[in-house]
Order: C-alpha cells, then structure tokens, then sequence
C-alpha cells in the first residue's frame, strides 16, 4: 500500500532553522541569553582554553552519567548513546564519542521546541523535554529517545544540554520495535513529538506512564529516562558553577567561539582540498520481509573553495518498509563521516561545521521521507547507506591531496547486522536483547595501511562487544564460534578490515528454543564499496540449519567448525525475517568488513601471505583476487606469483595473452 | 638493628629508602642503569650503607626485607621482549584475543586520540597464528562439560606448538572458572609432553568470568613470567653473596607486595610495580597526619599520576589497560592523565592555545634542559614564571637555560598569538593547572566522591610548584607536600612501608542471593588457597587480615561493583545486609536513584585480599620546632597567579625551615628534589613532619 | 601541476587524466575514465567474498563490473551493483586546482 499523505503531519516535518528565525519565532515568550560580538572579540587566550576544556569535560561527565546509570546493554556495552551541549538555540557546541548519528540532529529539535512550545506550555527552569519524533529530530528512528533540557542563568535561556540513546524495545508489532514485515510508522513505535516530561525537577507521571506504556520493557526505558535525566543534571550543576565563576556572557563568548574555531579550521582545511565534484551510490536490498528490492542512495558531493554540498538528486523514492529515514536520519548519516574523517584533528562542535555544509535533497526520497513511511530501522539502513556512499565521496575528495589524504577510510562495514533475541531465559525470565556481536565489523581500507580487522562501526568510535561467556550467561544461548571471517575485508592493495561471524545454538531455555528477529540487508550485493581499484567488501550471509546434528557431535567429543559439519537442513536467510529457533536448530550470521583501496595485484605479496597465515585471506582468495601463489609452506612463490599476476591482469579484463578480447 | 629497605627503579632514577626499628631513616638516588637494572639496585644499597655510615655487607646482613619496585615486567610487554608463548584454548574461539571485544581499537587512549578515529589501530597480535590451537573440549554456563576433553588432540597440538618455538604455554578455556577439570588435565598433558616448559592456567592467573580479558592476562602473564624469574634469580643470589639474609619482596599493582620466589608465577600482577609506591607512601603518610581521603597527585617530569586514598586505604580497580588490552589484574588505581612538565604547549590550526597531551618525554626534554628540545614544556614556563631557579634545579645538579626557554615560548607560542613571552608563559601555566584540575576531578567523581571531602598530596619534582592552583579549583581545602626525609624517595618510602598482599578470586556469576551455602563455601576456598600462599611466602607477620568482596551488579549491566563482604560466614541476614550494602554503594557511585533493582541482583565474581603486615614499619621522625618567622633566602620576581600578574616573592631555603615557621604567599620554598610555589592568598606552615601544609585565606 | 586523483590516476593543466602506472591516457577532467576498459561479470567472480548468488535475494541484474586502465590493465575501480543501472561513480576535478 502507498504511503497516503496525513494532513496535520506537516507541522513535524523540520527542518534545520536558522537562529535568527528560531529567535524571531519565540520573541518574548521566552528570553533568550545573548552574548555581543566585542565580549567574543575580547576573550583572552587562556580563559578561552580553560573553559573549552572544561565544556569538553562536561560533555563526558554526561556520557559517563549515562552510561553508569543505563540499564540497557545496548548502551552499557555498545556505547549506542550520546550527550550534548548546545547553545541556547540548539547549536551543537560539544558532543560525546560516542555514537555520533544520534547528536547530530539535537539541534533540530531544540529548535523545534522553541518554536512550538516556548508560548505552550511554556519553557522553564527545571523542564526537560523527551522526543523520539524522528520528523521533529533529536534521533534516526523511535528508538533513539532524546531528553534535552534548557538552561536559565538570571532568567534568560543560556543553553541546552541533551542526552540520547537507543531503547530496547517501545513497542510496535516485532520485539525491539523493528517491525520487518513493516509497510509504513503505524506499524511501528509510536513517535513522539517534544514533550515536557520533567516539570520544575520533577518527572511528570502522567506524561512518563504514557510513555512507558508502550513498551515490552517498561522498567527498563523507566531507568534510562533517569539516567538521562542524570546526565542532564551533572551538566547543569557544572555549567551553573562555571558561569558563576567566569560569568555567563564568557563562558556563552566561548560556545561561540568554540563554534566560529571549528568551522574556521573546516573551512581552512577544505581550502587546501582541489575543488570538483565527486558522484557515488548506496546500496539497500529489501525494504521489509518479503521484498527482493534493491534501493539506491546517490550523492554528489561538490566542493568549492570552503564549502561542501552534498546532492541527493538521483535517490530513489521512499519505499513501502521500514528502511526510510528522516531528514534529521540523513544529517545523522552526514555527521560521522564528517567528523571521523575530516575532524579527527578539529574540534567535534557540529554546531559550527554544519555552517560549512549545504544539503540538496527532495522530500519523499528513500533519505528524506515523509509521514507515515516506515522509518524503524532508519539508523542503520537509509541513514547507514547514507553515511556509506557520504564515506565515497569524502574519502574521494581527501584523495586528491597528499597529505589529508591519510584521514580517508574506505567504507566500513557496510550495514548492522540485526539479530533479536526474544523469549524465556535460563532463569525463567522473559527476555528482549539485540545480539550486539556485529559491532566488530571491519573498518574500510586506508591509503597507507589496511583498514582495522573487527575494529567496529563508523560512526561509533568507541563501539565494544560482550564476551561469549556474558552471552552464555544472559541468554540461553551457546556458541559453536565466534570468529573473523577469510576474505570478508574487501581486497585491495590495503585490505578493509574483516568481519566475523556467530554461530549458535538455543540453550537452556524452558521453552526449548527462541524467537529470533533478522533485518540484515547486503545480502544480495554487498554494501561496503571499495576506492581507487579496491574491491568492496564481502556480503552479509546469515544461515539457519534446521534440525542438525549438533547434539550428536557434542556427546561424540566434537565441536563442529563448519556449517557443512552440521547436517541438517540449511536455509539462506534473507534480509528480513522473523522466526524461531528449537533446540537442535543451529543460526550463523556474519557480518561485514570494510572497503579496499587500490588495485589488489598491487599488493605486497608477503602481505597477502601473512593473511593466509592469520586466516584473514583464503588461499583461494590469495590465489584469484591477489594473484598471490603461495608454497607449500605458506611463503610466496615469486616467479610463480609473478607469472600468475600477470595472466590474471589479462584475464580479469576479459583478454587473453595476445590481448584479445574474451567472454568474461 | 634491623632494616626494611625499599627500592623503586624507574626509568631514570633509582630510589631507596631504609627505616629501622627506631625510626632512623635514609635516602639515596642514583642514576638507573638500563638495559640491566640490577646494577642501579646494588649501587643504591652502597650509597645506602655509605648514607648510614656502614659498609654494604653489615647494612644488607642487618636488613630484613627488601621491598623491590620494578618496571622490569611493564617494560618487557612494552617493548615486546617477551616469551615466545603458545596458546591452547576451545575449538571456535581463538580469535577472541584477536577481536578484543572491539574495543582494544581504542582501549587506554586518551580522547584525542579517540577522536582521530581513522589513525586508530589494534595493537600487534598478542601470539602469531602459528603458535595458536583450538581443541575439542566444551563447558557450559554452568560448569557442566558439554564435550569432554580431546586429549589426543591436545597431545598433537602441544608438541606442534613446542615444534613451533613455544618457550611457554598458556591455556584459556571457555567457563574454566567454573569448572577446571579440563585445564588442569591440560596442564598434565603439557608437562607430559614438554617437561619444564613454563606453563599458566587460566584457572589459576584469572578465574575470572569474560574470556577475552581472561585469555590476554594468562597469555601476557606466561610472556612474562620467565623473564621476570630470570631477573630475579641472579639479583637474589647477588644479594646473598653480599651478605644479604632476608627476603627479597617484589611489590605489584595491587600495593602490597609478594615473595621474589613466588612473584613469576604471578607476574603480570606485578606490571603496577612502580605505579602504586607513590600511593602507599600516601597512605601510611595519611596515616600519620590523621587523613582519612587523600588524593595523591605525582607530578614527575613525563608523566602526571593520581590516585585516591578513601577511608585510610587506596582505592583500588580490579582490571587494568596495557597495550590496549584488557587485564584481570587487582591494582591500586593509578590514573595518568598527561605528560607532567615534559606536556608540549601549542597553538593548534584554529589559533587556539593548547597544553598537552603531546609530551617531550624524557629525551629531549623541556627546552631549557638543552638536550635538544625546541617546543615549549610546562617545565621552560615553570622556568620562566621564576618559580624554577636555574641555578639550583635538582640541588643544582641540571643546568637550565632560561634562553632557550623563553627561545621556544617566543616561537611557537607568543609570537604566533601575538602575546609577550611573560603573557604567553602566563597563560600556559594556568592552562596546564585548569586542565589538571579538570582531570582530577573526573577521577574524584567518576569514583563516587566529591573532591571537596579530599586532602590534596602533591609530589613528584613539578607537582608541588602547580599544586596551590589545581588544589584551589577542585576546592580542596589543604593541601600537603612531603618535604621531610622521605621527599625525595617517596615512592622508595611507600614500598619499604608496604605489606604482602595476596589476591585470590573465582568468577560463580549466579542470581543474588545465592544459597547461603554456595557463598560461604566460595569464600572458604579462598581462604584456603590464601593461606597456603602465605605460608609459602615463608615471612612472619605482626598481622594478617582478610578482606572479602563481591562483585555484583543489576541483571544486564554492565557495571560490576566491588562490594565488602564480612571476612567471617554469613547467613541469609547476612546476604541481605551485601546486597543493602551493594545499593548504597551503587547509589554512591551513579546516582541516586540510578539502580535497576526491579532487574534482579547477580553475584559475578568472589574476591579475597589477605593483608599480611611486616613486622618492621618505618617511622618518620620529627623535625626541630622553629620560632618566628623563617628568614628568605632571597626575593625574585615570580608569576603565580593570572590575576595578580609578577609580584615579588620571599625564596625560602627548605633547610632553613622548622617545624611550626608559617609563611605568606607570594612565596616559593626549593628544597632539593623540587620547589614550592605559594601564590598570593594561601599560608603555607610546616608541619612536625617537615611537610609543607598549604591553606588558603582567601581563592 | 599535475594532480594525484587517487592511488591510479593523474590530473594534468591541460586537463587530461592519465594512469600513474603507465603515463597512458586515460580519460579528461569532465569524465576522468572515459577512456577506461569495463568489463562486467558476475558478482561471485569478484572472489570468495560474496558469499551466495544475488538471485536468492534480488530480482533484478547484479554484476560486477570493473574499470582498467587500458595499457596497463591496473583496476581503477570496482563495483558490484544492479546491471540495469548506470554506473554512479563519478568525479571531476576542477582543472588547474
């Protein structure tokens, strides 16, 4: 069924605002502090540092808070969560390292709310206000709840502190509120525009239960609710106390400031980049359980002297599912790479940077879509896609110089590998968790080294995985492996990063099986492109072996290493699905590695013979993608080698030894 | 008379310091002497017997214990010099030390570094692909085998490995906390096959759960071990031939020490060697002056160090970060949190001062040192604000030029900001104090404390000049600087002043409360095992105390707490009170309100700490009482504070100085391992200790 | 000035785009691999990494299609997408940047 327009829904449907016109729009209902441009003009070296410093180590107090308090694996273990400070419209002065998607479109929210809700109900000390209103901002999709909260010094609005982070579960027709068989957000959480869920420090409990009510997990969002109400409060303590020691105008002096230094440094860096324009597509297959869709994601990037635009013209329509993001998820699929890739020296005040960036895109685009599209998993497929071809484009303009080009990276692991696991555990509890393994992806091919093995996500730079033994702990469940995976980093004269694989089996639940939910798209083609010659990165292969022999193996002394040691049946499974697992049923997933760089016969032979080694190139890989003959002892056959690279140059190009041409 | 002696090698100086029962005391220093240290170690005793007025062979056959702080662990896993390890674990499961749970992308470095994301990497594969092997064996959750043990397998895997050049094995198996049938029966096979190879259990380094820090600490351990006995092998036997009769102790992370002759079988608990003597200097100081909460700031020339000193014992952590891997090893918790007086100023690409992280390190140095270095150091700006004086750094023994100095802040900091030298070194002081402060703080905080319930202890050569101002913005109301015997040493002084502590732990993850049963059964086994240990430590002690822990944590979290446990057996009232006692904790750490109780209570992990105290420890004596007020040395011309810019200032002489002389900033004391600055508004007085306690009349 | 464009490819003044490996002409400022050899195969050629044939999961064309320098036969880029599509990987340096 189409997506049929719903009138009403046009007030959420934000865009970034200007602060002027975010100011003229509030007017008198509520006063917001300002700061002239001599107090900025005259701030002094030191007071400048020591307070950026202090704002910095505000930012991470919160994290800490949230992440102390959270009762949620996905932010305790995952670090899928982030904080921020903003000024008293909205910009982004600081935000955490953590997941970066979710603080970039803070700001939007913010904005928002002061434009809406500044006259009703009003704005106020003590009020903190939650969203999870994708269209609105403050988040990709319903999961990402946001909590900001505003600032008063002497009665004027000083600034916003924000908090957001990934819940379990609010609801919607799948646990974990990923709905594969979604055809547009009803089926799905229930988004929720701003609203004022603490009111003079306290929470609200009418609001909080309406919130709460939706979920399968209420206790658990309850917690995080507060731990975000935590970490909104360490920040305003600490603010509060630094503006009484350098008073408010300079410590306002230095958000500007701090602002103005970051686009300043971007614009800078930018200007020693060539200008041009640089073109690349995103991938997607399947939109939602059942469909065999593949979805493109095209950007042109055009960089002209300091200022970059980024032109989605060419982006396929929004689709009937659940991978469609929200202008807030396109900005949240823009800010990683920006900040990895061009401000790993730059101070992350997305703030300013944005005011380096001009964004083209056309409502009702798979990245830009309009209420009620499906938008559930909207962080890690639409936006993820954008960040991915965002990735292209970059890398390929930091490639032209020969210095900048060391901050480039191919793309990482090209999507999140999804895997929900719902029922009753090992103690007789009910239980929801996201297998959080894939966050060791493969880290995308750099120009002067390979791109780092399992080493994480792109736009979580500090992303973390459980250990087996505190899965087998927590949920009935029992590894055959977890391991890297040959050939899953993308070849090329510097490798992407491999990815790995799980394989597991139910264990020990009452029920004898679980539930399990899959939304992991690559499977068709795979999503991590390759620059420069390098080839992407290896597919998404999930494979769920039906009645196997598993427990036979066990009691005969044997841990089976490979699918085909299994028996049973198999079943490939595609990008989206939802089913159960019973006790002899065995489920593999695999996720994926990062992009290569550069032509793969171009690589150092003893390279590729140490990845044999280290089991991160087969030796059939070796041999057809790198060209690379091995010995009998695992060293390089040079001569062989040689002989081998170069009928492989001929042959791959569909020639053969007297240059002609061949059927490929 | 008997003596207790510590000695604290660290990469340029070798420290001692010996007490003996009366409370007489010495200190020496003497160059190291890298690569072989145990040179500086005997060097130090003769300069130590010359200090006490005897020769080498009467002090050593006097002393009973030697208390060893040595880098010779951390140095070898740094540097990769280590033992040729192989690695047997479950089949499906290698690659989880090559995965590192992600996270050793990043593990241990500092934020800049975190931020600069595409330039982070793994560190290099801590055993190579040829000396790893999978084997058919499993254990469940619950410690029951799921597929029995392999042992052909293993026999044709050891002997690839000992084929392979494996000088040592480790063994890390799945769920062996909860069930080592199978490691041990490996640990026979290996011996079988490969007689006096050097072997480590996962069940007996760490019997922790969490396989991936499990397997790093065993396999770190076993790359250690052998060195660590083949230093010290040859230094006791040293010792012997000169007359040396007592023990020889080895101090670990975890501030209390262990027996030479058991230390390499644990040796990865010795990595925090010379990290933690600092902290027990603290300590037993603390003790003395009745502090209850301490925060011990080391500002050296490299490095910047603080710990914590909470209700009159260190706050400790029970895993660490080396290389970016993830350790199981209890340690003191020693935070660096930058370069100390080596920390770079800079103006970064946005025109922006900074301070740090980027350190000159030990060579070249601060440019004023002239070896070479040309970017300005919080030590050139020290030098230049007048509270160094170049003419008696060190007692005198360095040279400092103040041109060179003002030569590098000129260049890169001023003149590209268009500030005077004096503006520009200015600012880089009390950047480098606001930072510090900063940091402290997260320490204080993220322990669960507020610093304003803190004493500040400042040492290390740099700390006491910085120490008035960072104090000041963390509103710490006193701070100390140890000046008496033990300044120059202080961390040889906490080691000679340390006890034997053993550690024994066992992970049982369970739903709390557990069967009263269970819970005191794993605490007795503890003991056990504790007991046999100290009894193999072959020492009399005036004391031995057991301290139990748990940690616990909400279902589902992360964050595990180490709780107290009463040393004796509990019942389910008992049960009851630890988990009270969890909640209040958890409360004091994150939050009111910040529990997930709804969510259940587990038991991870069952810890003991047996404290076996010796019967010598060092008293400090106390020093003459003065009158009046103490005469300066001279005045200079210093800066010590932005807001009061250049003042005149008494220089006090440390030796001039007595007990109860009370003196006014703007001041500075320089006493021969370092300098006091007292800005405008704090009183500095000295105490019966000869420490110099700093208060303030006004921030 | 000569432009490096990636790890394979050069800018010239004049606008002209050459291989770094073989100093042969490759393509223009406007269309840097116009000059370029393509081929296109299917996806699993590209190696032991795609790990299932695209027609269990997709409809429509999946190839692999690459682009080399025509002397040299270096590959200058790689891609597995629909076959039905136009290649969207594209650049274009402004000349004399």
């Amino acid at each position: 069924m189409p997506v049929i327009p719903v009138a009403g829904s046009e007030e959420f449907a934000n865009l970034p605002t200007s602060p002027a016109e975010t100011r003229r729009i509030v007017g008198t209902a509520v006063k917001l502090h300002e700061v002239g441009q001599s107090v900025i003009d005259a701030l002094d070296p030191l007071t400048y540092e020591v307070i950026r410093h202090r704002l910095t180590s505000i930012t991470e107090e919160m994290g800490e808070a949230l992440k102390r308090m959270s009762g949620s694996v996905v932010v305790t273990d995952c670090n899928d969560f982030d904080a921020a400070i903003m000024d008293e419209v909205g910009d982004v002065v600081q935000v955490g390292l953590y997941n970066t998607e979710l603080a970039a479109s803070l700001d939007m929210a913010v904005s928002w709310t002061l434009r809406h809700r500044a006259a009703r109900p009003g704005i106020a000390p003590g009020d903190m206000f939650l969203c999870n209103d994708p269209w609105v901002g403050g988040g990709l999709h319903q999961n990402d709840v946001s909590l900001f909260a505003p600032l008063f010094i002497d009665g004027e609005l000083f600034a916003w502190t924000g908090a957001v982070a990934h819940q379990v579960d609010l609801g919607g027709v799948s646990p974990g509120s990923w709905s594969v068989a979604a055809t547009d957000v009803f089926w799905e959480s229930v988004p929720t525009p701003p609203v004022k869920i603490v009111e003079n420090g306290e929470i609200r409990d009418d609001i909080e239960d309406m919130y709460l009510r939706r979920s399968r997990v209420p206790k658990l969002v309850a917690l995080d609710l507060r731990a975000k109400i935590g970490a909104n409060n360490v920040a305003h303590e600490r603010l509060h106390a630094l503006c009484e020691k350098y008073g408010a105008a300079t410590v306002k002096a230095v958000m500007r400031r701090v602002l103005k230094d970051a686009e300043t440094r971007l614009r800078a860096k930018l200007s020693e980049l060539p200008d041009g324009s640089w073109t690349s597509v995103a991938h997607q297959d399947s939109a939602r359980s059942g469909d065999r869709g593949i979805y493109k994601i095209v950007c042109t990037l055009t960089k002209t002297r300091d200022t970059l635009t980024f032109d989605f013209t060419g982006t396929d329509p929004q689709v009937d599912g659940l991978i469609n993001c929200t202008y807030a998820g396109l900005r949240g699929g823009i800010m990683p790479v920006l900040l990895t890739t061009l401000c790993g020296d730059i101070p992350w005040a997305p703030g300013g940077l944005y005011r380096c960036v001009e964004i083209i895109s056309e409502p009702g685009t798979i990245n830009n879509c309009t209420f009620p599209s499906g938008i559930g998993k909207a962080s890690v497929a639409s936006a993820w896609a954008t960040t991915n071809v965002v990735t292209e484009c970059l890398a390929g303009l930091l490639d032209a110089h020969p210095e900048h080009r060391k901050r480039l990276m191919s793309v990482c692991c090209g999507t999140w590998d999804f895997a929900l696991l719902a029922g009753v555990d090992q103690r007789g509890g009910g239980f929801v968790t996201m297998l959080c393994d894939s966050m060791a992806g493969g880290l995308g091919a750099r120009t002067h080294s390979d791109g780092v093995d399992t080493g994480g996500l792109a736009c979580i730079p500090m992303g973390r995985v459980a250990d087996v033994e505190m899965n087998e702990f927590s949920f009935p469940m029992l590894y055959l492996w977890r391991r890297e995976e040959a050939d899953s980093g993308g070849p090329g004269r510097f490798r992407g990063g491999v990815g790995a694989s799980s394989c597991f089996i139910p264990y020990d639940s009452p029920l004898g099986g679980v539930h399990l939910v899959v939304s992991a798209p690559g499977k068709a083609l795979p999503l991590a492109g390759g620059l420069a010659g390098g080839l992407p990165a290896g597919t998404q292969h999930d494979v769920l072996l039906r009645s196997t022999s598993v427990h036979e193996d066990f009691a005969a002394g044997r841990i089976p290493a490979l699918l085909s040691e299994l028996g049973g049946e198999a079943e490939v499974i595609p990008s989206h699905h939802e089913t159960d697992l019973g006790s002899a049923d065995v489920y593999f997933t695999h996720w994926q590695g990062g992009g290569g760089y550069g032509d793969p016969l171009l690589r150092e032979p003893g390279a590729v013979a140490a990845d044999v080694i280290a089991h991160k190139v087969s030796v059939t890989g070796a041999h057809d993608v790198y060209g690379v003959v091995l010995a009998s002892d695992g060293t390089v056959d040079q001569d062989a080698t040689t002989s081998h690279r170069s009928a492989l140059r001929l042959s791959r190009a569909g020639l053969d030894s007297d240059r002609q041409e061949v059927n490929a | 008379m008997a003596y207790v002696i510590g000695i604290d090698i660290g990469g340029t100086f070798t420290d001692a310091f010996a007490a003996d029962e009366s409370g007489r005391v010495a200190a020496t220093k003497t160059p190291s002497t890298p690569p072989d240290f145990s040179q500086g170690f005997l060097t130090v005793l003769d300069e130590m017997a010359g200090a006490l007025g005897i020769s080498t062979r009467a002090l050593l056959s006097d002393t009973n214990y030697i208390i060893h702080g040595t880098t010779s662990t951390l140095n070898a896993l740094v540097t990769g010099d280590v033992a040729a390890v192989g690695f047997l674990t479950t089949r499906g499961h290698a690659d989880s030390v090559a995965i590192m749970n992600l996270e050793g992308r990043y593990a241990g470095l500092g934020s800049d570094r975190v931020q600069d994301m595409v330039l982070t990497n793994k560190p290099a594969p801590l055993v190579p692909p040829q000396l790893i092997r999978e084997l058919d064996e499993r254990i469940d959750y619950k410690g029951h085998e799921v597929v029995s043990l392999d042992e052909t397998g293993a026999r044709v895997a050891i002997r690839e490995l000992v084929d392979a050049g494996a000088q040592a094995i480790a063994v890390s198996l799945l769920w062996s906390f909860l069930n080592d049938s199978h490691e041990r029966r490996l640990g026979e096979l290996i011996t079988e096959e490969a007689p006096g190879l050097y072997v480590a259990l996962s069940c007996d380094v760490s019997p922790r759960i969490r396989e991936y820090a499990r397997s790093a600490t065993t396999i770190m351990n076993t790359q250690v071990g052998p060195r660590l006995r083949d230093y010290l092998r040859p230094l006791e036997a040293e010792l012997r031939e000169r007359g040396f009769g007592g023990s020889l102790l080895v101090m670990q992370g975890s501030g209390g020490c262990v027996d030479s002759s058991d230390a390499p079988s644990r040796a990865i608990t010795t990595i925090g060697s010379v990290l933690t003597g600092g902290v027990v200097g603290c300590t037993r100081l603390a003790e003395s002056l009745g502090h209850r909460n301490v925060i011990s700031t080391d500002m050296g020339g490299t490095t910047f160090l603080a710990g914590l000193v909470v209700d009159g014992a260190p706050v400790s952590t029970t895993s660490t970060v080396l290389n970016q891997y993830q350790l199981n090893v209890p340690m003191v918790d020693v935070h660096t949190l930058g370069a100390g007086g080596g920390a770079i100023a800079w103006v970064d690409a946005g025109h922006n001062l900074r301070v740090g992280p980027r350190s000159a390190g030990a060579r070249p140095g601060p440019a004023c040192y002239g070896d070479g270095g040309t970017e300005p150091t919080v030590s050139d700006v020290d030098l230049l604000l007048g509270i160094i004086n170049p003419g008696n750094f060190l007692g005198g023994r360095k040279k400092l030029s103040k041109e060179l100095a003002a030569q590098a802040v000129r260049t890169h900091i001023a003149e590209p900001l268009g500030l005077s030298v004096d503006d520009a070194a200015a600012a880089v002081y009390a950047i480098q104090n606001a930072q510090t402060a900063d940091l402290v703080r997260k320490v204080v905080v993220t322990s669960g404390h507020d610093p304003r319930d803190f004493v500040l202890y400042a040492f290390g050569g740099a700390g006491p000049m910085h120490c008035a101002s960072y104090a000041a913005d963390l509103e710490v109301g006193e701070v100390v600087v140890p000046l008496g015997s033990t300044a120059a040493v202080f961390s040889a002084y906490g080691l000679a002043a340390s006890d034997i502590v053993l550690t024994a732990e066992l992970s049982a993850p369970a739903n709390f409360p557990t069967p009263v049963a269970d819970f005191n059964s794993s605490f007795a086994h503890l003991r056990a095992e504790l007991e046999d240990r100290l009894a193999d430590q072959k020492l009399k002690f005036a004391h031995v105390a057991y301290r139990n822990e748990a940690d616990m944590r909400y279902t589902l979290q992360l964050a595990e707490v180490a709780t107290p446990v009463p040393a004796e057996t509990v019942d389910e009232s008992g049960l009851a009170d630890i988990a009270t006692g969890f909640g209040e904790l958890y409360e004091r750490l994150y939050g009111k309100g910040s529990g997930f109780a709804e969510a259940g209570l587990q038991l991870i992990t069952y810890r003991t700490q047996a404290v076996g105290m010796l019967p010598i420890r060092p008293q400090l004596g106390e020093i003459p009482s003065g009158r009046g007020d103490p005469t300066p040395s001279s005045t200079r011309r210093v800066f010590l504070d932005a807001r009061r810019g250049w003042q005149d200032a008494d220089i006090h002489d440390y030796r001039d100085l007595a007990a109860g002389h009370e003196l006014k900033g703007p001041a500075v004391v320089e006493a021969p391992t370092t300098t006091v600055a007292l800005p405008e508004g704090c009183i500095g007085r000295v105490d019966r200790l000869g420490n110099l306690v700093i208060r303030y009349t006004q921030v | 000035m000569s432009l490096f464009i990636d790890d394979n490819l050069e800018q010239h003044s004049d606008g002209s785009v050459t291989c770094r490996h073989c100093s042969h002409l490759v393509g223009d400022a406007a269309a840097p691999m116009n000059a370029a050899r393509v081929t296109e195969t299917a996806p699993r050629t590209a190696g032991p990494s795609v790990r299932e044939d695209a027609a269990l999961f997709a409809d429509r064309p999946i190839v692999f299609r690459r682009t080399f320098c025509p002397e040299c036969l270096t590959l200058l880029q790689a891609e597995i997408v629909p076959g039905d599509e136009v290649s969207s990987r594209h650049r274009s340096l402004i000349v004399g940047a």
